[in-house]
């Protein structure tokens, strides 16, 4: 499995065409696609009324997760604790008003604050890697209300 | 790129008055003074080719920085080509108090330009100069008029040969990193992607350009050596990797690394190794933007409730707040000389380009906003540029002046363009 890891990671930097920089890190999300799906119960995954809920919202200059989505992120926490191969993410988002990078900055906020739902939970940190895109997937036009959907956590697993 | 400067083959200077006129620009800070109207001629020889016309180039720069008004030529016969044609009479009744006349001589491999620097008040030479260059040269040596007018004006170097780096969002899911001229001239793409490119930083010895890059599906940092082209991924940690800051002496980069955590500032050598955690906080510390003098580093924190702007000294690291003004003060720069700072603040529900006396702390909006971002200072200090959101997807670049807060857009196309950047002085 490790090995496996290594590779998809030494695979990952030759495409990416860098120099001889070593990368001291573990491989980007993605990359551990494919390294196996054994015991990840994919089934239930994709048709679990909670599992397939995969957003979580965010009131505005806020960053507690609300009661509405708790049975949302506990199903998820749970699948993580029963699941150790499953790698998830976590990528925050904030809306378009203001700078870019204190935006990423909100989103990680948000990232880390469903992560640390999950935590209490029983999901273990090494299967999540909290992420944030800020404001570069945001609706860059939106007016009030309409901004809402962009302040959020997407949950996705390496397997998909 | 310090090639091309070099190769400005040879610059006489013929003689040198200095303007008594000369200006502090710190002085007035939020003050105004008068723009000086100059009469940029048309030079003898000029305008065979399209897009060189040095005068056109010489009253755009100088319209720029805020410093100057040009005076319509248009349709004013008798131009004089030389500084014994000068009808002062005709030009102080016009009420300019400058004026430059000029001579272009070109063939295949060289182009030579002669020009006049005269005050129309005391109906004197200020400067006589000859520039020659190579054909392609053209507008690099109006930008070399403009910095010296501009020099012999305001006591400080001009940045009208400076380029700026940019990103355009175009709607297929295409990101380009870009180079130009500061008037938007001679633009093209050093990094093409399909995914988000933001924080620019040209660095300081001119030489390199880091960037956050999103192709790894989660922000990371690389930086491109401008002259091979080749780029390096630098940092690529667990988390999101962003908001690099480089050292003044471009050795070190600071940045923004969470793991499983909030956004906390680090600091490592700019290829990569030996990073170094700066603070530990429970809250966002994000921007990093070293002070000039290489002993402290602001930055932006949501420590007091929302986002401000404080200074942590690398030395004892301790920490001060630097923004009281207003509940959001983000994305901090500071002027070479480390006695200014811009930033965005909020006010009135709109987010404008500010500048704060590092000293007096007295802060002034230089815009009106709505949605500004990313300010960077001038090589000179003198100007800031930065990004104007507008409604409908769309955003555009320009400069900001201290002296007269004047906003100058850069035509670089009608995409979305944002997170600017500015090249040294030399580069």
């Amino acid at each position: 499995m490790k090995k496996k890891i290594l590779l998809t990671a030494l695979v990952a930097l030759l495409f990416a065409g860098c120099s001889s920089t070593p990368i001291n890190d573990a491989p980007a999300p993605s990359a551990a696609a494919g390294s196996g799906n054994e015991g990840l119960d994919l089934d239930l995954l994709r048709s679990d009324s909670l599992l397939t809920q995969r957003s979580i919202y965010f009131d505005f200059n806020k960053y507690e997760v609300k009661a509405e989505y708790q049975d949302i992120v506990n199903a998820h926490a749970k699948y993580i604790a029963d699941h150790p191969n499953a790698k998830a993410t976590l990528k925050g988002h904030a809306d378009y008003h203001g700078s870019h990078e204190y935006n990423l900055a909100l989103g990680q906020k948000r990232s880390v604050s469903v992560k640390d739902v999950m935590n209490l939970k029983g999901a273990s940190d090494s299967q999540i890697e909290t992420v944030s895109f800020g404001e570069e997937e945001a609706n860059q036009n939106c007016q009030g209300s309409q901004c809402d959907k962009d302040r959020r956590v997407d949950i996705s697993y390496d397997v998909e | 790129m310090t090639q091309l400067i070099k190769t400005l083959i040879f610059i006489i200077l013929i003689s040198l008055h200095s303007l008594a006129k000369a200006i502090e620009v710190i002085d007035i800070l939020g003050g105004k003074a008068g723009e000086i109207a100059i009469a940029v001629l048309p030079f003898e020889g000029d305008g065979s080719e399209k897009d060189i016309k040095f005068n056109e180039i010489v009253k755009a720069d100088l319209e720029r920085s805020g410093f100057f008004r040009a005076i319509k030529t248009d349709g004013i016969n008798n131009i004089p080509k030389d500084i014994k044609d000068i009808d002062y009479s005709y030009w102080t009744a016009l009420k300019a108090e400058l004026a430059i006349v000029g001579k272009v001589e070109k063939n295949d491999t060289q182009v030579k330009v002669t020009w006049d620097l005269v005050d129309i008040f005391k109906q004197k030479l200020i400067t006589t100069m000859e520039y020659v260059g190579n054909p392609s040269q053209g507008r690099l040596i109006g930008h070399r008029i403009s910095n010296l007018v501009y020099e012999k004006v305001t006591g400080t170097p001009g940045v009208f040969h400076t380029k700026i780096g940019y990103v355009k969002k175009f709607d297929d899911k295409k990101y380009t990193l870009n180079i130009s001229d500061l008037d938007g001239f001679n633009a093209k793409a050093v990094v093409t992607s399909t995914q988000p490119i933001i924080s620019t930083r040209w660095s300081p010895d001119g030489k390199k350009i880091a960037y956050v890059s999103f192709e790894k599906k989660k922000p990371v940092i690389f930086v491109q050596d401008l002259s091979t082209g080749e780029r390096k991924l630098v940092a690529n940690f667990k988390g999101n990797n962003s908001a690099p800051a480089w050292s003044p002496d471009s050795k070190q980069l600071a940045l923004v690394l969470t793991y499983n955590e909030f956004s906390q500032i680090y600091v490592m050598n700019a290829d990569g190794s030996d990073i170094k955690r700066l603070m530990r906080s429970r809250y966002i510390d994000t921007e990093p933007a070293w002070a000039p003098d290489g002993q402290s580093i602001y930055f932006t924190s949501d420590r007091g409730g929302g986002p401000q702007i404080y200074n942590i000294n690398l030395d004892d690291k301790e920490i001060k707040r630097i923004t009281f003004e207003g509940k959001y003060n983000v994305s901090p720069r500071l002027t070479p000389d480390g006695k200014f700072m811009t930033f965005i603040t909020q006010e009135g529900g709109k987010l404008k380009v500010a500048a704060q006396n590092l000293k007096s702390n007295q802060v002034l909006k230089l815009t009106k906003g709505p949605n500004d971002e990313s300010p960077v200072f001038a090589p000179n200090g003198h100007m800031v540029l930065f990004t104007l959101k507008n409604s409908g997807n769309t955003s555009k670049i320009g400069t900001v002046s201290l002296n007269g807060f004047k906003f100058v857009p850069i035509e670089v196309g009608a995409n979305l363009i944002q997170e600017p950047t500015w090249s040294p002085f030399d580069f």
